[in-house]
């Protein structure tokens, strides 16, 4: 296997790994949210503007789980098609030097048709997978929109948690563990972007 | 790969092996081509590293398109792990092998070659006007095994029973049975698991009027060194393992 071939198995399985940590992270986006509406309801008139905060970051929350299944099932075809590649480009390989190997044979121009098809099937791939790599790129910055947007959002928290009075420490906790996790996202996408970045179609 | 013409009359049976440029850390093996007129047949092709030797030493002898067949006595890796690129290579195809072997075999890719499944009992494989018969070697040592037998040429491909390990640059036939001996009882004490299968196998194999009994490693037996190597895997207590 060749150093190439290794990092495109390293960097697909990568994405799995950072998406599966991302899951958890919304996951917990989506608990705080629904602690937070649950202050907010107890908190009253004192945490008026929270409550709109509140289902906000549920359904954002929900909505990075959402992309972030979708985007699990493109990287299982990735990797797929990852596994693809690399038969093909052995087959080629292998098929190129049993060409040299048979030298003058009798019959060895009849490896040419073997040969080109398989040249043109592992070239199919590589084109297959970079178009790929470019569509999950899209989604993966769709995920980082979220992310940011949670930020946001942390920040106006915190503003009105500053007017709940009492209710202040407690949603100002939650707050903060939004814009955390928001922060965990962040950095796990962008590790997933840099990874496959060097496989885009360009 | 070195070649050697083992019969020809209307049809050919070709042995290659003794690769030198195999990596030294895997074992070697011997692979026998049958070619007729219009076809030809690989028997143990080999594992995924002698592909392109392999290929290469075949294209001698016919043209890619005309490689029809391909017989896997067992599941072992040193046996059939080419297959996959066999699959890529050949576009119209079959592979015969053990029934009980399809859904591990599949799993060196087997979907252009079509997986002809053998059954417990054997059967036989056409090529042109030539009929080989499948015969069943099941626990030799594999528990899904068969063996190849042409009538025609007397020719016996017995898989790993006869094996043994030799030196690269080994003759490809037994020259003195008493030497060679010693280079077969570990292997087959160790490999060959069954006394009852192995008393099963050499009843029915007595019963063939073979020239040759071709091993899938070390050397070929011929004439009376197929009865002294009968004679002797009879009397062999094997399954030492346990
Ligand atoms: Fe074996
Ligand atoms: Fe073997």
């Amino acid at each position: 296997m060749t150093n190439q071939t290794k990092s495109q198995f390293i960097a697909v399985a990568s994405i799995t790994s950072e998406l599966s940590a991302v899951m958890v992270v919304a996951k917990e986006i989506s608990l705080a949210a629904a602690n937070a509406k649950a202050i907010a309801f107890r908190a009253g008139d004192k945490a008026k503007g929270f409550q709109p905060i509140t289902d906000f970051i549920n359904e954002l929350a929900k909505e990075t789980i959402e992309l972030v299944t979708n985007i699990n099932i493109h990287a299982l075809v990735l990797y797929r098609l990852t596994v693809n590649e690399f038969q093909k480009t052995t087959a080629y390989n292998k098929f190129e030097l049993a060409v040299k190997m048979a030298g003058d044979a009798a019959y060895a121009n009849t490896m040419q048709k073997p040969l080109d098809n398989a040249r043109l099937s592992m070239q199919d791939c590589q084109r297959q997978f970079k178009r790929d790599v470019s569509q999950l790129l899209g989604q993966l910055e769709e995920v980082m929109h979220h992310a940011r947007a949670a930020r946001v959002i942390a920040a106006n928290s915190r503003i009105e948690a500053s007017q709940a009075g009492e209710y202040l420490q407690s949603l100002q906790a939650v707050a903060e563990s939004v814009d955390k996790a928001a922060h965990t996202i962040h950095d796990n996408v962008q590790r997933c972007r840099i990874a496959l970045s060097i496989y885009r179609n360009n | 790969m070195k070649m050697t013409k083992i019969y020809e009359g209307s049809h050919q049976w070709i042995m290659f092996g003794r690769d030198e440029n195999k990596p030294g850390n895997i074992i070697d093996t011997n692979q026998y081509v049958v070619r007729t007129a219009n076809r030809c047949l690989l028997l143990d092709p080999g594992g995924a590293e002698l592909f392109a030797p392999m290929m290469a030493a075949v294209l001698h002898h016919a043209p890619v398109d005309q490689i029809t067949d391909l017989f896997a006595s067992h599941q072992d890796p040193d046996v059939i792990s080419s297959l996959g690129l066999w699959d890529q290579a050949l576009t119209n195809a079959k592979l015969h092998a053990p029934a009980i072997w399809e859904g591990f075999l599949r799993h060196y890719s087997c979907e252009s070659i079509e997986y002809v499944p053998i059954p417990d009992n054997g059967g036989t494989i056409k090529l042109d006007s030539v009929e080989l018969q499948i015969i069943p070697a099941h626990y030799l040592h594999s528990p899904g095994n068969f063996h190849v037998y042409d009538p025609q040429a007397k020719i016996l491909m017995t898989g790993d029973v006869g094996a043994a390990i030799e030196a690269n640059d080994a003759p490809v036939f037994v020259d003195n049975f008493a030497v060679h001996v010693e280079k077969m009882r570990y292997w087959h004490q160790r490999w060959m698991p069954s006394n009852q299968a192995k008393r099963v196998w050499i009843e029915r194999v007595r019963n063939l009027d073979i020239d040759i009994l071709a091993p899938q490693h070390g050397r070929m037996f011929k004439g009376d060194d197929v009865k002294r190597f009968l004679d002797w895997f009879d009397a062999l207590q094997v399954g030492i393992a346990v």
